[in-house]
């Protein structure tokens, strides 16, 4: 398992870089690496948290609702007696919602481009988590709450401190990366030839529109060299490094990296040119991106360890420690808690809107 | 993009708070994808949307299936919620560009998907 990799363990968030906006944090930290990992990522995603599952089955028929932050869309197809429509700030994330034929949005948390009180309920899962300040976490909570109207509920998923599961973190420290490693697979893995076919590649039980792309109405986007990129992930293995409990998936990323649009080209250099030299180790986003736009590969100088197997991606994460979402809630004065809860190494709490200002 | 979803959009740049919707739709390419028709959604609808700027919207796409107004018994009004459907649900913008009416700002759809992402100093 991934744990067992030194390269995989947590490290403290370097939080003192003056040089750098909270805005140019987040991008380095958090959007770029989601948007070089998306389909490695999107492959790992795709069986529904209960209590999500649980809250989407319960709205009524007819509810229109947002998924704010919503990554490959593995929750807008969960119920198909609501309408919901996703939003993230990944690009390449949002090219597979819209592959999926979920309705999507590439958009900021802090920005979101909805008319006031539009929705009758919101959920963010897992993403509240990467804002870099207290300020912009409550600001990301007000956002979603701006876009709910009154008596509508909100259902926030974040990461915690506490959690004893795969994780053990230090109760001491709140601001952390997290590897993200886009591992080879391991040699006496299964054949990469023959890979089992993900269950993210298909839509959601109980969905039964029939808006679903027609394969051929797929668009590759040509004027990229995606393909480089297509066959380093088909061959990797799928390593589990959240809190679902899918690990050591051999994935056929081929369908989704398909999805890929040129917004991926950066990434996709970064990628194929770590990955094609096997023996370079990106140690965060930022060597990453800095590898792609100004010095191609030269991060050998950046590596802690010698020679790994594939690039490890940085993102940064904020554990909350227990009843830190709350209090970000009554910051906001608009919500009261309705629910709220542990599970799977996250807090979780339902809000409902009570006021508009 | 589904034309519902258009209904829910207002320009998001900092300081633009009027007359920002409903965004203009320009170079469109359209689509139609037949779905379930969800009458509880439908029904929903008619309370969240601005038909006014629906109407206007799918005129400047010479989409003139819609009445001018909505009927009074709209809700269980077959006809007029199958037009409803057909036109919110089942048409689908594949490309073309939203200008924002104020500040003139432009948000790019492109492969079905708007991209409303902001510059740093619009947020």
């Amino acid at each position: 398992m991934t744990t067992k990799n030194p390269l995989h363990i947590p490290s403290a968030f370097q939080a003192d870089q003056p040089d750098l906006t909270p805005e140019e944090k987040e991008q380095q930290y958090v959007h770029s690496v989601y948007q070089a990992i998306a389909p490695h990522f999107s492959a790992t995603r795709y069986k529904p948290w209960p209590v999500v599952e649980e809250f989407l089955n319960t709205m009524p028929a007819g509810y229109v609702g947002a998924d704010v932050g919503c990554g490959n869309g593995k929750y807008i197809g969960v119920n198909d007696k609501l309408f919901m429509v996703g939003s993230d700030r990944s690009s390449n994330l949002i090219s597979i919602c819209g592959e999926r034929g979920h309705e999507a949005m590439v958009c900021d948390g802090l920005a979101l481009p909805y008319r006031p009180q539009f929705f009758d309920f919101a959920i963010s899962i897992a993403v509240i988590h990467h804002f870099i300040s207290p300020e912009r976490r409550v600001a990301a909570i007000e956002e979603i709450l701006r876009i709910v109207r009154v008596g509508g509920r909100v259902l926030i998923f974040v990461w915690a401190l506490e959690q004893t599961g795969k994780r053990d973190f230090d109760k001491e420290t709140q601001d952390v990366f997290v590897p993200w490693a886009l591992a080879k697979k391991p040699a006496e893995g299964k054949k990469s030839t023959e890979p089992k076919k993900p269950k993210a590649n298909t839509r959601p039980q109980g969905v039964k529109k029939k808006d679903r792309k027609k394969s051929s109405d797929h668009i590759v986007d040509a004027r990229h060299s995606e393909s480089v990129v297509t066959e380093e992930l088909s061959e990797m293995t799928i390593q589990e490094d959240h809190t679902d409990n899918q690990a050591n998936i051999i994935g056929d990323s081929n369908k989704v990296s398909n999805s890929l649009q040129d917004q991926s080209s950066t990434a996709a250099d970064s990628l194929s040119s770590s990955s094609a030299h096997n023996s370079t180790t990106a140690t965060s986003a930022a060597a990453a991106a800095a590898s792609a736009e100004s010095n191609p590969p030269t991060n050998e100088e950046n590596a802690p360890a010698p020679a790994a197997e594939a690039p490890v991606y940085n993102r940064y994460y904020h554990l909350f420690h227990k009843g830190e979402l709350e209090d970000l809630v009554v910051q906001t004065n608009k919500a009261s808690i309705v629910q709220q809860g542990y599970d799977r190494d996250n807090w979780w709490c339902i809000l409902e809107k009570t006021r508009n200002e | 993009m589904r034309l519902i979803t258009h209904n829910m959009l207002q320009c998001h740049v900092k300081g633009c708070n009027a007359n920002n919707f409903p965004l203009e739709l320009q170079e469109v390419v359209l689509e139609q994808e037949e779905a379930e028709m969800n009458e509880d959604f439908l029904r929903n609808m008619l309370t969240k949307i601005e038909y006014e700027a629906l109407v206007a919207t799918c005129l400047k796409l010479d989409i003139n299936d819609l009445p001018a107004a909505i009927p009074a018994d709209a809700a269980y009004n077959d006809e007029f919620l199958q037009i409803l459907h057909r036109v919110i649900l089942e048409t689908h913008i594949k490309s073309g560009k939203m200008v924002c009416p104020n500040c003139q700002h432009n948000y790019v759809i492109r492969d079905g998907i708007p991209n409303m992402l902001l510059a740093e100093h619009e947020v």
